[in-house]
């Protein structure tokens, strides 16, 4: 654990210039509203805080205390919203971290635009959230039109193009399938061979995987939330679709619980994430073996890895940051420090930049996807890396 | 294009064999309905507690799945029977249907699914378990048109009427269920006649929480096991049960068959993102034209 803060020490020391922060002698304010009702969404928060406690136990930011107040916004937008206005309005926090669902971060930015409180997202894909055009929102995980481009490379090259789609209602899952759609056309000229919208959490996928089996697709998309994929790809099989019809899996067949739930169906599902845990990188085998001894998570998935990378971001940022005890005014400071946080280089597959313009090109931080398969399902899940391919900022974009 | 009669009939087949789980989950609360003029609704939650007894049997005691299946009912059945005896026992002795003791229940009930729920939160944590069985013995239904219902959905089918067969047997046929029956009609005169009213409220309970269990044992392969999942499979029961005809036993069975027909057709042919509103839909459309269901009377009144 000690060589893995070292080594972070390392790049946060490189992102930090000159501080000066003498007039401030208050604590920093973070209010953190993520979903955790699962063992391991209540471990990303775990991190989260003690990866805070960590910072303040090493002398704080400049000699202040960070003091974080973590709520569960159990992945509902109203809980998120309400936690965001506490945590915004009284508890005036200076930097909101949140949410891990799209559906609950795309409403969250627009409180944080209005109340002009930097928002640090640290799980959420939907690409729709940074193009909002909040001057306050940075995206520390990869936006959901790279990780489109890249599924629709890979597809159309090394899969074919006739390809059924699933997709769940939940915002991340929405965008994930309109995305991969979108590229599947611009570079493939087609359109899906099928496509269900199906609900959230639908427990029931018999009659569009009978529908499937009978097309004679190359692949098929399932775009949704890890347990309502898992339940999917279990059906396909049962429904008698055979291996050779390759599963896809949107960003969220990195969360264990698809492997787990979806047992040996999981073997051969690829998809796209923002971290290998068969990243053979130093730093990626340090951490994998910190969240283990901690958290007793076997592989974490991306959603660890970003928590962890967002809070050396804060780090950074914090740091550059000149607190000068107005509210408003340390707002905006963290908000420019953050936009000048350039190259970060920390478990993510590639470097996370952010700029100044309130665009997606300046904040969707991060713009490389590592594309991942599936090798062995179950509780002892283990995952191969197929490709890491950076895309261009504008991708994806109108 | 022409019309695709061979997903019709897929449709029509994954939704009978849905509609038959709904079908034992409606069987129970009409049956509770129908002993006591109460509306149950923790009954979700039995069927979620029964589901994750089976798991529990099945993958940490190591017992064969049918075993499970019916140390689940045995388990959820003496669940019910406790809830009832703690908690409901003072509110059914004071009547049920209009009274105010029954709208007592009612929210009673409410209260009891909250609790329940955040004591399997408790016990079991939020992820949703997977519920491996090995039903190798059971074979694959093969129909025309390369349709193939895996092993898990022609158990369920087979548990299910199976389940259905032996209650009807049990009370048309045994003085036990005779007794049940009298009890449904009329507590006092069943009183007058010798019944133990109590323990055949109690066997009812009984009853109708050891169905709910065999449900979620028989879902619990296809769609997982979680502490959430009772709510919906309570709203298709209810919805099943009405369309059947509240309190009807045979109706609990239509109605539940009906409603996952109609949703999965709803699913198929209109939009499967809402699929849940076509069961009530069809509710709705049911209570329009048969405000007493199908298999209903039209005006119940006891002796």
């Amino acid at each position: 654990m000690r060589i893995l803060n070292k080594m972070f020490a390392g790049v946060v020391a490189a992102g930090i210039g000159i501080t000066a922060t003498a007039a401030f002698a208050d604590d920093i304010r973070v209010g953190i509203t993520m979903r955790m009702v699962s063992e391991n969404g209540q471990a990303y928060g775990q991190m989260m805080m003690d990866e805070i406690k960590g910072i303040n136990e090493s002398g704080g930011i400049n000699g202040n205390m960070i003091k974080a107040t973590l709520m569960n916004d159990e992945c509902k937008s109203d809980k998120g919203v309400a936690n965001a206005n506490k945590m915004v309005f009284q508890e005036k926090v200076h930097l909101l971290i949140g949410s891990s669902c799209s559906s609950v971060t795309l409403p969250i930015v627009d409180v944080t635009a209005k109340a002009g409180v930097p928002q640090l997202v640290p799980h959420s894909t939907n690409s729709k959230i940074t193009q909002k055009g909040s001057e306050w929102i940075f995206r520390v995980p990869v936006s959901g039109r790279y990780y489109g481009g890249v599924n629709a490379k890979y597809v159309g090259e090394n899969i074919g193009t006739k390809i059924a789609y699933i997709c769940a209602a939940d915002a991340a899952s929405v965008g994930d399938c309109a995305n991969m759609e979108k590229q599947m056309k611009a570079r493939f000229g087609v359109e899906p061979a099928y496509r269900a919208d199906v609900q959230e959490k639908e427990v029931d996928f018999r009659s569009h995987m009978q529908k499937i089996k009978s097309m004679d697709v190359d692949g098929i998309l399932v775009a949704a939330l890890a347990e309502t994929m898992a339940r999917a790809l279990v059906q396909s099989y049962e429904a008698g679709i055979g291996e050779d019809v390759r599963r896809i899996g949107s960003s969220s067949a990195s969360n264990a619980p698809v492997p787990k739930i979806a047992g040996d169906a999981a073997k051969g599902v690829f998809f796209t994430a923002a971290y290998a845990a068969a990243d053979q990188r130093p730093i990626a085998k340090l951490f994998n073996e910190m969240v283990k001894t901690r958290y007793g998570i076997h592989a974490p998935d991306h959603d660890f890895s970003q928590a962890y990378d967002l809070v050396r971001i804060m780090e950074i940022a914090l740091k550059n940051t000149n607190f000068t005890g107005s509210l408003a005014d340390d707002r905006t400071a963290i908000r420019d420090a953050i936009a000048n946080v350039q190259g970060y280089e920390g478990l993510a597959s590639g470097p996370i930049s952010f700029c100044a313009a309130a665009t997606p090109q300046c904040r969707d931080g991060n713009r490389t996807a590592v594309l991942i398969g599936y090798t062995k399902g179950g509780e002892n899940f283990e995952t191969e890396v197929l490709a890491r391919v950076t895309m261009e900022p504008d991708f994806g974009l109108e | 294009m022409g019309f695709d009669y061979n997903s019709l009939l897929a449709f029509i087949i994954f939704g009978v064999t849905i509609g038959v789980v709904y079908g034992i989950v409606a069987l129970g609360i009409s049956l509770i309905y129908s002993g006591l003029d109460i509306v149950h609704f923790a009954h979700g939650e039995m069927y979620m507690f029964g589901a994750f007894f089976g798991l529990v049997l099945a993958h940490n005691v190591g017992v064969p799945y049918p075993i499970a299946l019916i140390g689940a009912m045995v388990l959820t059945a003496l669940l019910g029977m406790a809830v009832e005896r703690v908690f409901y026992r003072r509110l059914t002795r004071a009547g049920g249907g209009y009274t105010v003791a029954g709208m007592g229940m009612i929210i009673c009930g409410f209260g009891m699914s909250v609790a329940l729920v955040n004591v399997a939160y408790f016990i079991w944590g939020a992820e949703a378990e997977p519920f491996r069985a090995n039903l190798d013995y059971i074979p694959r239904l093969s129909f025309p048109g390369d349709i193939e219902v895996p092993e898990s959905y022609v158990l369920t089918a087979i548990i299910s009427v199976a389940l259905m067969a032996a209650l009807h047997y049990f009370l048309r046929h045994t003085k036990t269920g005779l007794a049940v029956r009298a009890v449904a009609h009329n507590k006092d005169i069943a009183y007058l006649m010798g019944i133990n009213v109590p323990l055949m409220i109690s066997l009812i309970f009984g009853l109708a929480c050891g169905l709910g269990a065999a449900a979620g044992v028989l879902i619990g392969p296809m769609q997982s096991v979680q502490v959430e999942m009772g709510y919906l499979m309570l709203m298709k029961a209810f919805a099943a049960a009405v369309v059947g005809g509240f309190g009807s036993l045979p109706g609990a069975i239509i109605g539940g068959i009906m409603v996952g027909v109609f949703e999965n057709l709803g699913a198929a042919y209109i939009s499967a993102s809402h699929k849940d509103i076509y069961a009530f839909l069809l509710l709705i459309l049911v209570l329009m034209f048969k405000p007493s269901g199908l298999l209903g009377v039209d005006a119940k009144v006891k002796a």
